[in-house]
């Protein structure tokens, strides 16, 4: 009775564990979020231009401030993204402030958003889009654990940093 | 009359010394050495606090094992290469700030439980010799751990993100990026008193081990284990079940250590893949020994005191070094050769208190058979 009463107290504390960490997984996901304030040219032979000035606010932090050609960012816990826009669509004009909620898609680490083609109302084709980062030639990083495992490779290991860091 | 009160209050006070030579050796340097280094208060009271927040944890898990009698725990490393597994999985999904902290302790928990029980199991059949033998599994287990992180992860594990892979396509890079996970938990609560910044929930979280590590003292298996800790063979009679109660003890040690090297990590807002457990437990134990701590006896107290003495040492050392010779990296050799000194006096001190208390024992067994036969 009592390895019985044992048993379900440990199955129960692993399935509260795995709930846990179900829950970390959804709501702890992050996702970078680029902003393109940028002319959507030739959609549907339409082109939604650029906004003169989109200043971009997320949890109540100035993030980005988007002139016409300009890309911003802004990092995202979850998949609700919400951020304020205070859009400057000509010259001269008074800045209209809107509100945005986006819903990002769970398996994507960066999202490009297209600003004006997204305010414009068209569907997520038009204006979301997957970052890609762009290829870059790296230099040989040092293959780690290969070598003399006492450091004593020539120099008695006595050089440079003791190699106790900060603790 | 009075002469003879005189007399045994000094070598009281003589006693309390040399039980905590330590400590007292360890204040009197911070002493030399603070006005040395010529830091602000300010800026000493700070970096403590951030170093208290950081290590404490880690030096807690290591009163469990003391408390079963297997003395210090080298293996807590263990813990700490199940975390940082825990950690690379967490940075590679994604999972940011305080849900990617509490998803890698969650994750490291089989990971260290399952080295505590296999660092246990070894322990027991080593009886008498646990220390040495824990330090051996270390090295031991190191090796597993730079062979799944080396070649298994990228290759059999999936590794999607390429900035923490290695360029040929498997393996992990010498560093991982936890920029999104940094100081997460210490910044959540934090509070600010004149300058000094304290983060109240890592803080939270530490006290909160504190009372389970009291409460547990209370509990069934706590006793087992200080009867086991006490005396093996009297535990034995008394229908404990030693080596269960030592294995557990292992495995709690690892499993916290687990926890707090999830905790240092995330303070530090970079995970050094192959070198960042290495030095823990070596620099954890000096804390604890520098506190007071013994080999067979250590507490909450020992843990609070070390953490403070030793970092403050390891603070000023530098600035210290370069005020006496010019060079901070004499400092830098101070504060090395004083923690790895501080373990070596510690056990010899363990080691000597023993003999003499043998020997002692000895002498008052022969006086007492000597009084009898001259009683008959």
């Amino acid at each position: 009775m009592k390895s019985k009463r044992r048993i379900v107290f440990i199955l129960l504390t692993v399935l509260v564990l795995v709930a846990i960490a179900g829950c970390m997984m959804v709501i702890g996901r992050g996702h970078t979020v680029y902003f393109d304030n940028k002319t959507l040219e030739g959609y549907e032979g339409q082109d939604y231009k650029a906004f003169d000035r989109v200043v971009v606010t997320v949890k109540g932090k100035e993030v980005a401030k988007l002139d016409k050609r300009d890309r911003g960012m802004s990092i995202w816990i979850g998949q609700n993204f919400k951020m304020t826009l205070a859009i400057t669509e000509k010259k001269g004009d008074e800045p209209v402030v809107k509100e945005v909620s986006i819903k990002l898609p769970y398996s994507v680490d960066g999202i490009v958003i297209n600003l004006p083609a997204y305010l414009a109302g068209l569907p997520e084709d038009a204006w979301y889009s997957e970052f890609v980062p762009a290829a870059t030639e790296e230099p040989v990083e040092d293959e780690p654990g290969i070598g003399d495992e006492f450091g004593m490779e020539g120099d008695l290991g006595l050089e440079g940093d003791l190699g106790v860091g900060d603790i | 009359m009075n002469q003879k009160n005189n007399l045994s209050a000094g070598n009281s006070l003589l006693e309390q010394a040399r039980n905590n030579a330590v400590p007292i050796m360890f204040i009197i340097i911070c002493a030399i050495f603070i006005p040395m280094a010529g830091f602000t208060p300010g800026y000493l009271v700070n970096e403590i606090v951030t170093r208290m927040g950081r290590n404490l944890f880690l030096v807690l898990c290591l009163l469990f094992p003391i408390m079963a009698g297997m003395g210090l725990n080298f293996a807590m490393t263990l813990g700490a290469m199940g975390a940082e597994i825990a950690i690379i999985l967490v940075a590679d999904w994604q999972i940011w700030g305080i849900p990617g902290v509490v998803l890698a302790m969650i994750l490291s928990i089989p990971f260290s439980a399952l080295l505590g029980f296999i660092c246990g199991t070894l322990q027991n059949m080593a009886k008498g010799r646990e220390m040495i033998t824990s330090y051996i599994i270390n090295y031991f287990i190191n090796g597993w751990y730079q062979l799944i992180v080396l070649y298994v992860m990228g290759s059999i594990i999936p590794i999607v993100h390429a900035s923490i892979m290695l360029p040929r396509g498997y393996g992990i890079r010498n560093t991982v990026s936890l920029l999104n996970m940094r100081q997460c938990l210490d910044d959540l609560l934090a509070i600010r008193i004149k300058g000094v910044k304290i983060p109240l929930l890592t803080f939270i979280l530490i006290a909160l081990l504190c009372l389970f590590i009291v409460w547990f003292r209370r509990t069934k298996l706590g006793q087992d284990m200080r009867a086991v800790g006490q005396d093996l063979q009297v535990a034995k009679d008394a229908g404990i079940n030693v080596d269960r109660t030592r294995i557990i003890s292992v495995v709690m040690s690892t499993v916290f250590a687990g926890f707090g090297m999830v905790i240092y990590l995330q303070n530090m807002g970079n995970l050094p893949t192959y070198t960042g457990h290495s030095q823990i437990g070596m620099f954890c134990i000096a804390a604890l020994l520098v506190g007071g701590a013994s080999v067979e006896k250590a507490s909450i107290g020992n843990a609070f005191l070390g953490v403070i003495l030793f970092h403050l040492m390891f603070i000023v050392a530098p600035g210290a070094g370069a005020f006496i010779t010019g060079d901070p990296m004499v400092g830098e050799y101070f504060r090395v050769f004083l923690s790895y000194g501080v373990i070596t006096v510690a056990l010899i001190m363990y080691e000597a208190k023993k003999r003499m208390a043998k020997s002692k024992a000895g002498q008052e067994l022969a006086r007492a058979q000597k009084e009898e036969g001259g009683a008959q």
